[in-house]
């Protein structure tokens, strides 16, 4: 299970060293693209930014510049945080990762250009009206997003409970093809636009420099996640929830409905993807069929990195994903001379991912997983 | 499950460094597109020595003819059919049966985000061969259309089916630059011809100063304009007429955007401009924050993003929010020029480059059919104007494909239309001051025909896009 | 005891036998539980002692028999139908919820009761019993020490308000020293009126507090008496009490 972690004693390997060298190299990576970036900060002229840039100047970030990115990285990593919890969840409870879930965002996402077209026709996608409108758009997101992922559960995962944990697994990849093709039938394959925005919603708060829709994006996610908490912590629901998804035996020992409760983690789960769909289509104002991909396996991600199973986890993984998404390449690449660094941005995920399961295999804040899945 | 992710992880990683060095997948799809031509080279070797046995059993009396030398002229002088025709049969022939049709085909991108380029140029092809009629009373069809699904895998499949049919001569299209690296050396190899309406990658043809691109094969035509120029025609307008001294210009990795991004960058700096950053995107990034934070730290006057929808939609809608580019000019090339980005309330305000696609009267001289007659069969037919600039490229383009298929096949005694193959490529290699609907025509010695005049649109409202689409006000001509 | 054996039993197994696919665990077992009395099964490794719980509780369904609660049968009935009617256990090992609080745990033992003061109640009465679990309520479970586990563990039980309480090796996994003190929790629980069914290793110590108990051996009831006669059985002594 630990696949970096020494047994304590046993002679190290080849691949151990590899893995160290491996963890050295990055870490190293990091610190030094750090303190580069710190330098050309404060002399954008230093040797070093000169030696890394071709014998120029490097240039300075400025401060606005500095807020935009970590606005953005926030408002991003909140979308990435709340899809999280859905896998994070699943995998806690049935310990297999649901790969459709990136589907259940995207047809939250597609609920809301829907209704939002449909508003915008009648003319409320628009000024103050638009409050209570986007209130009821999150609304009917949320439940179409929710009712998709239970039917899910249903049609596709309950029939093999008890199997290999490999076959929902597989399962999952169908369920997402089959999800995107029928989105694809349903609405053609082009890329969908919403309609603009309210004008108050594109500004820029005076002083604070940040754009009212992803100061909205941050409020609402950051609501959700505490709902989401209060739901799972302080409910009896969502105490046999967290009792299921420890162990389930005796959990129905305590006459918990062990089913019930997975199609409820399903569902808050798709509840929590609906939310997030909804916020992209009004950061980014286009939804495609294929939309929930990669932001789908950058949640998994940032649920792998806070640790699977462990619900803060996957929104701090999240927002730190976001974050390094839209920091990394401007704060470590570029310093270090690396040529059109944001194209790397991907890749700085993924390398994120496996640093992390080298010098902590268990994700950053630690995974939760079920008795059997422990075993 | 722990190792599950790790080598998930590693994979999507690698996967993303390779997918961010576009040049180096270029690169790796060229690979396998030349290895895809030494086999093709294999079918065309095997191809030539069939085509030899038939052109010995042909030409077994001219092979005597010449041993006994110039006697036996007048033998030759009254194989006249055969004498009048170009080529020399280095490459074979095509044979067409009496009653049979000629077969070309259409290659274009018609499903998916770009089938709004592909389609008219598929249905320029398909109006080109019926505006055409017979070649030495044969008919011609152009087939059901081909897709190159506008990538490498798409066109070199396509052009994998399209070798494997012998009768075949030549090809319209690819749609996309992209397709056409990899269908190219393909088609090239089995001895047909490939003319693209849309392609403008300086890669596929020359840097027209006498030098090949790097994915330039014998064989290769086009009727689009060479990127060189919209990238130099870019440059002068931001530089002469907008009068502003540095810029940024962001592409998609692909070798369209790719190219036409680095040719704006070095005629820019070529002006005696800056050129702050050259950056790419990945296609399906929404979130352009970061990328345009990289360019703003170089302050540029003026921003040149030559890509597609839905990025180009991310850039122009995010670039007015960051930091540093609140008054940055924003410039497309023609893949954003389209109904669907104009439409959007961000792109108000942008310039556009592209062909000069104010075609008016011109008439293509084979066909006879003027680009106004064109549109009004077009809007006809498919009950839609043309959602790209490209058609009158495609018509173009097959007009002189049949032509060149006329000038290159005889009848034989029995009948049949027999089409040289090397004098398909003879007579399109020697076209000079063709009149066709998107001008005149010159093809030069890399496959370059089109017409190279470029020019800039100004969009000043996305509630009038024909306005803005006539709204010139920067044409430019290489000299 | 002649008073216990003259009400009706709270749980009976009738003629059960039960498989897991193709293996026969249980053979035609008659069990009866009656209220208030205090009884064990004793029996060695796969001698069918786990399965004859889970069947009591509908973790597992018999293949023939029939298991009677309080006269009705319940074979199709699940685990949360025979809690609510006041069967539970204590599983073997203790199988706390390691990552909810103490109080979450108790809480989770009362999962299908309504009745807000009675729950109150039953907390302030467990916590009574044992002091120490009311000091480490807020506490995650998986950090208390083995004896106090056990203690919430019981807990977690009678939070359910049971009439019968079947405990899977109390003592497995206790230090030595903790295994006197859990025998007198389990004798000051039954004084409280809640009958105990116990499965245990340990038959000296379980004899020892018992009133009557079975031995079951490869899925058979091989013997069924009282604790006293048990205990004196040579037999028994022999193969289960460690005697030459």
């Amino acid at each position: 299970m630990t696949a970096a972690v020494r047994v304590k004693g046993a002679p190290r390997t080849g691949v151990d060293w590899f893995l160290l060298l491996l963890r050295v190299l990055l870490i190293g990576l990091i610190v030094i693209g750090l303190l580069a970036f710190i330098a050309q900060q404060i002399d954008p002229g230093n040797a070093f930014a000169k030696w890394t840039h071709d014998g120029e100047e490097a240039s300075r970030l400025t401060w606005p510049q500095f807020r935009g990115l970590i606005v953005t990285g926030l408002s991003q990593g909140a979308m990435y945080g709340l899809i999280a919890l859905g896998y994070s969840m699943v995998y806690g409870v049935l310990g297999f990762i649901n790969f459709a879930h990136g589907e259940v965002f995207m047809v939250g996402a597609f609920t809301g250009f829907i209704m939002s077209t449909k508003f915008d026709e009648a003319g409320w996608w628009d000024g103050w009206i638009f409050i209570p409108v986007i209130l009821f758009t999150i609304l009917v997101c949320t439940l179409v997003a929710t009712a998709t992922a239970v039917i899910m559960e249903r049609v596709a995962y309950r029939p093999l409970r008890g199997s290999p944990r490999l076959i929902p697994l597989i399962t999952s990849i169908g369920v997402s093809f089959f999800i995107q093709n029928a989105v694809i039938l349903l609405f053609g394959p082009g890329a969908k636009g919403y309609p603009p925005n309210p004008e108050w919603l594109e500004e820029t708060i005076p002083g604070l420099g940040i754009e009212v829709k992803k100061l909205l994006v941050i409020i609402v996610a950051a609501i959700s996640m505490a709902g989401l908490w209060y739901f799972v912590e302080r409910t009896k629901t969502g105490k046999a929830m967290r009792a299921v998804a420890e162990d389930k035996e005796i959990a129905s020992l305590m006459g918990i409905d062990v089913n019930r409760t997975i199609v409820t983690t399903f569902a808050v789960g798709g509840a929590m993807a609906g939310i997030a769909g909804i916020l992209w289509g009004i950061l980014f104002k286009s939804v495609i069929a294929t939309t929930g991909f990669l932001p789908g396996i950058k949640a998994f991600t940032a649920a792998v990195v806070g640790g699977v199973g462990n619900l803060g986890g996957a929104m701090a993984g999240g927002v730190s994903l976001g974050g390094a998404e839209a920091l990394a390449p401007l704060m470590l690449l570029e310093p270090l001379g690396v040529e059109g660094p944001s194209q790397l941005r991907d890749a700085v995920v993924f390398t994120l991912l496996i640093l992390v399961l080298l010098v902590k295999p268990t994700g950053l804040f630690g995974e939760r997983l079920s008795a059997e899945d422990r075993a | 499950m722990k190792k599950l992710f790790m080598i998930l992880g590693m994979f999507l990683s690698l996967s993303m460094v390779a997918a961010a060095c576009g040049s180096t997948i270029d690169e790796v799809a060229s690979d396998a597109a030349d290895a895809a031509g030494d086999a093709a080279d294999a079918v065309e070797d095997a191809a030539e020595d069939t085509a030899d046995a038939v052109e010995d059993a042909v030409t077994d009396d001219e092979d005597a003819m010449e041993e006994e030398d110039a006697m036996e002229e007048e033998d030759a002088m009254e194989e006249e059919a055969m004498a009048d025709h170009l080529g020399d049969g280095s490459l074979g022939q095509v044979v067409v049966e009496a009653g049979a049709e000629v077969q070309i085909r259409s290659l274009n991108a018609i499903t998916g985000d770009v089938a709004f380029l592909g389609l008219p140029n598929q249905r320029g092809v398909e109006q080109a061969v019926a505006d055409y009629g017979d070649i030495k009373g044969f008919g011609v069809t152009s087939g059901q259309g081909l897709d190159d699904l506008c990538s490498a895998d798409g066109g070199q499949a396509a052009a994998q089916q399209i070798v494997a049919d012998e009768q075949i001569v030549g090809v319209i299209g690819t749609s996309c630059s992209g397709a056409a690296t990899a269908a190219a050396p393909l088609i090239s190899a089995a001895g047909m011809v490939m003319i693209s309406g849309s392609n403008t990658s300086p890669a596929l043809t020359s840097d027209q100063q006498g030098n090949a691109g790097p994915d330039y094969h014998v064989g290769y035509y086009r009727t689009a304009h060479n990127d060189l120029f919209q990238g130099a025609a870019m440059a002068e307008f931001v530089y002469n007429e907008l009068g502003l001294t540095s810029a940024a210009a962001i592409h998609d990795g692909d070798p369209y955007t790719n190219g036409l991004a680095d040719a704006f960058a070095n005629a820019f700096e070529a002006l005696g401009g800056t050129v702050t950053t050259v950056v790419g995107v990945a296609k399906e990034d929404t979130d352009m924050v970061p990328v345009l934070t990289e360019v703003a730290a170089g302050s540029p006057e003026a921003l040149f993003f030559p890509i597609f929808q839905p990025a180009g939609d991310f850039v122009a809608d995010q670039a007015p929010g960051v930091a540093g580019l609140e008054d940055t000019i924003l410039l497309a090339a023609d893949g954003l020029l389209t109904d669907g980005f104009m439409e959007l309330a961000q792109s108000e305000g942008m310039h556009f480059s592209g062909p000069d696609v104010r075609f008016g009267a011109n008439t293509n001289e084979s066909t006879g059919v003027s680009a106004d007659e064109f549109l009004a069969t077009y809007e006809a037919n498919n009950g839609e104007a043309p959602s790209a600039a490209f058609w009158g490229h495609s018509y173009d383009a097959t007009a002189m494909l049949l032509d060149a298929i006329d000038a290159a096949s005889f009848v034989d005694g029995d009948g049949h239309l027999v089409i040289d193959r090397q004098g398909v490529r003879d007579h399109l290699n020697s076209i000079q001051g063709y009149a066709g609907i998107i001008g005149t025509i010159n093809c030069d010695a890399f496959g370059d025909c089109g017409s190279q005049k470029i020019t800039v649109i100004k969009h000043d409202s996305a509630a009038d896009i024909e306005a803005s689409k006539a709204n010139v006000v920067f044409e430019y001509a290489p000299s | 005891m002649s008073t216990a054996e003259a009400t009706k039993p709270i749980l009976e197994f009738r003629n059960i036998n039960t498989h897991y696919g193709a293996v026969h665990i249980l053979k035609d077992v008659n069990l009866a539980i009656y209220p208030g009395e205090l009884v064990c099964l004793l029996g060695g490794n796969a001698s069918g002692k786990s399965t004859t719980l889970k069947t009591l509780l509908g973790m597992v369904t018999p293949t023939s028999g029939e298991v009677v609660l309080d006269g009705e049968v319940v074979n199709d009935k699940p685990t949360s139908y025979r809690v609510e009617r006041g069967v539970t256990m204590v599983p073997e090992n203790r199988r706390l919820f390691k990552r909810l609080s103490v109080l979450e745990n108790l809480q989770l033992g009362a999962y299908l009761r309504n009745d807000k003061d009675g729950i109150a109640n039953d907390l302030e009465r467990i916590y009574t019993m044992f002091p120490r679990v009311k000091e480490r309520m807020h506490q995650k479970s998986g950090t208390l020490s083995g004896g106090e586990q056990q203690m919430v563990a019981m807990g977690r039980a009678l939070m359910a308000s049971p009439r019968v309480l079947l405990m899977d090796e109390p003592s497995m996994g206790l230090a030595p020293a903790l295994v006197q003190t859990n025998f007198e929790l389990i004798q000051q629980i039954h004084e409280e009126g809640i009958a105990i069914f116990m499965v245990e290793q340990n038959a000296n110590m379980a004899l020892s507090i018992a009133d009557r108990g079975w031995v079951l051996q490869t899925g058979k009831v091989v013997l069924d008496d009282s604790a006293d006669s048990l205990l004196a059985n040579p037999d028994l002594r022999k193969s289960y009490l460690g005697e030459a």
